[in-house]
């Protein structure tokens, strides 16, 4: 497993790979609260990606490698204000 | 199945078989106009049609061939046998694709995905013909990657979302965006849709995403809903990523090489850019500025735009749509003060976006439709036309005519003037256009319809005056009339009411064509499976009338009713006529020409005399010959084996030809002809023949046959060799290829449907086939045996004839019966103890026996039976179930007198 649970965080590993996104998706259905810290992650497959998008938990920290932040704070943060601005559009 | 979907199937295939008919025609006369409009248009439909069905591969394909068509059609690009080729390819693909929807269960079509790989390829080898001549002056080739974008990924224009990728975009990203544009950079949109099962392939798309360069835009979206999170299938993949990059398009490509039907590599079009966003606001100050602002445009008052366009965007509030398409005014004023184009568009796009009501401004139109058309096209235009015309332009005087000034007189004038602005469209008087503007423009100023009254009065809409109606009475500013006026407004077509007799009383139809009308199609497409079940009633329907002259007998003899007999019997002759009529009208349903399967013979030639290099011509005779539909069917497969075979191994080289003396292009002929009862088809070329010893010696060679046998064969005997089973790959007598497929093959398939073959050969002269099928397959004639106390049928094709043979004649040679029939030894054998029957044969009183002589294949044999007696038709039903394992039968069929008839097959007999 590329991550580790505490309580109600989940510690993602440097990887969260294409096998993870199912734990991850158990994980997040029993902890529907539960925060994410992608400290250390580097790279996160489509997949687990997907899971991520879909359930939308509370990201305890963004990665520290620069180019995953960026993906993952435009996806995690703006798809919801996204929605928004479809909704206003004219 | 989903009846659309069958249309289309039945259709398409029409159509592709039109399409390689009209290629190949444009490939003997290239400049014939005629058969390439059709040509265009078949192709244009098709590709129509395909768009109704989640089938983007096929649509895919039939652009590029659209397109391609159009660019020759035009004249851009000249016809060649290479452009022929490529579309026939192309056609290849769409019928594979038809096969596979037909092949799928119920309505399941193909998976989106299925095949994009060749019809990625097939599409940009389409387009490759339109690169190599690029026509002058394609609006699209703007930067320099985008015609290699074209070809990558054949852009299908209609479900392109690069609008929709681009508005979402963050203003000031596309401002900056188009700032880059305009100093050269190539931008691309990138919309990458991975397959569903696409991480089942090992597949990552975020990874392949993430080793992009950095992007100045990006999304990641799903293309579905998200389910709730306990229903998530977090291994079907429903990502969509959506990039907008700074690269070029090859390198993008280069990038997703092996998923390229699963993106789209958009060049982004400056124009595309200025979209203006943002809170909807109606407010008169934005139709005002737009219209000044136009006027401004045109006298290239660059300043005093900007200065307006400045001090509006200060009291407009930030979010406001009117404010974004001002600050984006004010930057194409900035980077392209001079492109009047773009700001005329933008302005356009504005009032499009930022306004509630259109204000039609004659400027806002594109310029392309801007052009007059003559006044043929308001002559040709219908009666009806004219009628709700006059109607139009009568609901439009009596609203300007309303004396009442109510708060929405703004608004009303608008809508005159817009649905004036329609109507002069539609009349092609896009001249007048102008001047409708000027008189809206002052009406609206002088807050008075007076202006647009004038315009109306005065306005000559070239309207014939024969049609017109009698002046509507509401011309007079009565009040009766303004309620109906007021909703009518919206649709310049909205009928007021008629007033007394119209001169045409029939009813409007708009939009349809005369030919939509003519004639209900005189043919109706049936499924088989329906004329099937139709044949077998009427089978039935005959052997039930059959019974009836059984009951003719059984009054007379039975009920001594001699009269009633009579009367069974002279109705029996009017419901056996029927009956036979029927039958003969059914056999008429399921006739099909053998042009069915000959008309694909011609693009089959082509293909493989270019293949492998030959000069042929084919004639073929006798197309309109007709047989019975399963006969036809069966036909088809033995029939391109043995052209496949004349081609490959029959004809020679065209040098080849020529050091013989015959002219360097072979003939092959096929013709087709009926004869009584069988239709006769004769498959000739002129190549080198069948050298009959070569046979005999692969032959023996092989083992098939002994020394003896090889020594005795005479010439023809050797030459049927050909047809047996383990000779089909050896017998090539050249061996071009090693390829063709075994003449057994196709003897079996012709023996299936009872048909015979007959081989003639002479080396160097040619080879000849003949192919005898029997019209129908429906009514068997069989002949009816009795043994054993119990009656047989046995098919009319393996009765050569019957003889008595006294028993005294009946000779044993190596415990086998024989006996001699006109100097030829004939083996007997019984049927009782073929049948396991325990029962000798019965003989007649002059102590001769009842012998059938079968014909099995060439060799006759000699069946003992008890008696031989009449021949009737009859429906033959297989046997099914558990009986259908059963060898030596043919199947059952019903005899009139309700008993069932077992027929033989004598060669599984054996």
């Amino acid at each position: 497993m590329a991550f580790t649970t505490q309580d109600n965080q989940l510690s993602a590993g440097e990887q969260l790979s294409v096998e993870d996104a199912e734990l991850l998706l158990e994980w997040l259905l029993k902890h529907p609260r539960g925060r994410i810290d992608l400290s250390a992650c580097d790279h996160v497959h489509a997949a687990s990606l997907q899971v991520l998008m879909a359930a939308r938990p509370k990201i305890a920290a963004w990665p520290e490698s620069q180019p995953l932040a960026d993906w993952l704070t435009a996806t995690l943060t703006e798809e919801a204000s996204n929605h928004g601005k479809n909704n206003s559009r004219c | 199945m989903n009846p659309l979907l069958d249309q289309f199937q039945s259709e398409g295939r029409e159509l592709l078989e039109g399409i390689s008919e009209k290629l190949l025609h444009l490939e003997r006369a290239p400049d014939d106009p005629g058969v390439m409009d059709e040509l265009f248009r078949f192709v244009h439909t098709l590709k129509g049609n395909s768009g109704l069905f989640e089938l983007p591969q096929m649509t895919r394909v039939l652009h590029a061939g659209e397109d391609l068509l159009d660019a020759v059609r035009d004249g851009k690009q000249p016809f060649s046998a290479a452009l022929a080729d490529q579309l026939l390819e192309a056609m290849d693909f769409v019928a594979a694709m038809f096969d596979e929807i037909g092949d799928g269960d119920s309505a399941s079509l193909p998976d989106p995905g299925w095949q994009a790989e060749p019809a990625t390829q097939l599409a940009a080898a389409l387009r490759a013909h339109l690169q190599s001549t690029p026509p002058a002056g394609r609006p699209d080739s703007a930067g320099p990657d985008a015609p290699a974008a074209a070809g990558q990924d054949a852009p299908i224009p209609e479900t392109l979302p690069d609008q929709s990728t681009l508005a979402a975009l963050p203003e000031v990203a596309r401002m900056a965006l188009y700032r880059r544009i305009l100093v050269g950079a190539s931008c691309h949109v990138l919309v990458y849709e991975p397959e569903a099962e696409s991480f089942f392939k090992g597949e990552d798309p975020f990874f392949q995403i993430s080793q992009l360069p950095e992007p100045l835009w990006r999304r990641i979206s799903a293309r579905e809903p998200w389910p709730a999170l306990a229903e998530l299938d977090a291994y079907h993949c429903v990502l969509r990523f959506e990039l907008v990059l700074e690269s070029s398009a090859d390198e993008l490509a280069e990038h997703f090489r092996y998923v390229p039907e699963q993106v789209r590599i958009l060049a982004i079009q400056p124009e595309q850019l200025p979209l203006p966003q943002g809170r909807l606001d109606d407010g008169p100050m934005t139709a005002n500025f737009i219209r000044a602002a136009l006027t401004q445009v045109d006298a290239r008052q660059t300043d005093a735009l900007q200065r307006a366009a400045r001090a509006l965007l200060e009291l407009s509030a930030p979010d406001l749509c009117i404010a974004s398409g001002l600050r984006w005014l004010l930057l194409v004023l900035e980077l392209e003060p001079d492109n009047r184009e773009r700001l005329r568009d933008l302005l356009g796009a504005i009032e499009h976006h930022c306004l509630g009501t259109p204000v039609h401004d004659a400027r806002l139109a594109p310029s392309a439709a801007r052009t007059a058309a003559g006044p043929e096209t308001i002559a040709s235009l219908p009666p009806e036309w004219r009628h709700s015309l006059e109607q139009a332009l009568a609901a439009q005087r009596q609203i300007l005519a309303l004396e009442e000034r109510p708060d929405w007189f703004q608004g009303r004038l608008r809508a005159v003037a817009a649905s004036l602005n329609g109507l002069c469209r539609a009349l092609g008087a896009e001249s007048a256009l102008e001047a409708l503007a000027q008189a809206t423009a002052q009406a609206e100023a002088q807050a008075d319809s007076a202006p647009l009254r004038d315009w109306l009065t005065h306005h000559d809409f070239a309207l014939p005056t024969i049609d017109s109606p009698p002046e509507l009475p509401a011309e007079s500013p009565a009040g009766s009339a303004a309620d109906a006026a007021a909703p009518s407004v919206r649709q310049p077509a909205a009928p007021v009411p008629a007033t007394g007799a119209t001169p045409s009383d029939e009813p409007v139809r708009f939009g349809r064509r005369a030919e939509d009308q003519a004639g209900t199609p005189r043919t109706l497409k049936v499924d088989q499976v329906k004329i099937d079940r139709l044949m077998g009633l009427v089978g039935e329907m005959v052997v039930a009338k059959n019974a009836l002259p059984y009951l003719a007998g059984r009054a007379e003899e039975h009920y001594r009713v001699r009269e009633l007999s009579r009367e069974i019997k002279t109705q029996y002759s009017v419901i056996n006529r029927i009956a036979e009529e029927m039958q003969d009208a059914m056999m008429q349903v399921r006739l099909l020409p053998v042009s069915f399967i000959f008309q694909r013979f011609p693009r089959l030639v082509r293909d493989i005399a270019h293949k492998l290099g030959k000069e042929v011509e084919l004639v073929m005779q006798g197309e309109s010959t007709e047989a019975d539909k399963n006969i036809i069917e069966a036909l088809a497969e033995p029939m391109i084996h043995i052209l496949r075979n004349s081609l490959d191994h029959g004809l020679e080289l065209p040098e080849e030809r020529e050091a013989a003396g015959k002219p360097r292009g072979g003939k092959l002929e096929i013709s087709a002809q009926p004869l009584s009862d069988r239709v006769l088809i004769t498959i000739r070329d002129d190549g080198r023949g069948i050298d009959a010893e070569a046979i005999r010696r692969k032959a023996y060679e092989k083992g098939l046959i002994d020394e003896a046998t090889a020594e005795r064969l005479n010439e023809q005997e050797a030459l049927n060799l050909i047809f047996a089973p383990g000779l089909s790959t050896a017998a090539k007598i050249s061996d071009l290829s090693g390829r063709g497929v075994g003449m057994d093959v196709v003897r079996s398939a012709i023996l299936r449907v009872k048909g015979s073959i007959d081989l003639r050969s002479q080396v160097g002269k040619g080879t000849e086939l003949r192919l005898s099928l029997p019209l129908s397959m429906a009514v068997t004639n069989v002949m009816i045996i009795e043994s054993a106390r119990q009656r047989f049928g046995v098919p009319m094709e393996a009765v050569a004839e019957t003889v008595r043979v006294a028993r005294r004649d009946i000779h044993l040679i190596k415990h086998r019966q024989t006996t001699v029939l006109r100097g030829r030894v004939i083996p007997l054998l019984e049927l009782n103890s073929l049948l396991g029957l325990d029962v000798p044969p019965v003989a007649n009183e002059d102590d001769a026996l009842a012998v059938l002589i079968a014909r099995i294949e060439q060799d006759e044999l000699g069946i003992i039976v008890d008696d031989c007696r009449e021949t009737v038709d009859i429906i033959l039903k297989p046997l099914e179930g558990f009986l259908g394992t059963l060898p030596g039968y043919a199947g059952t069929a019903l005899l009139g007198d309700g008993s069932v008839l077992l027929v033989l097959n004598p060669t599984e007999l054996l």
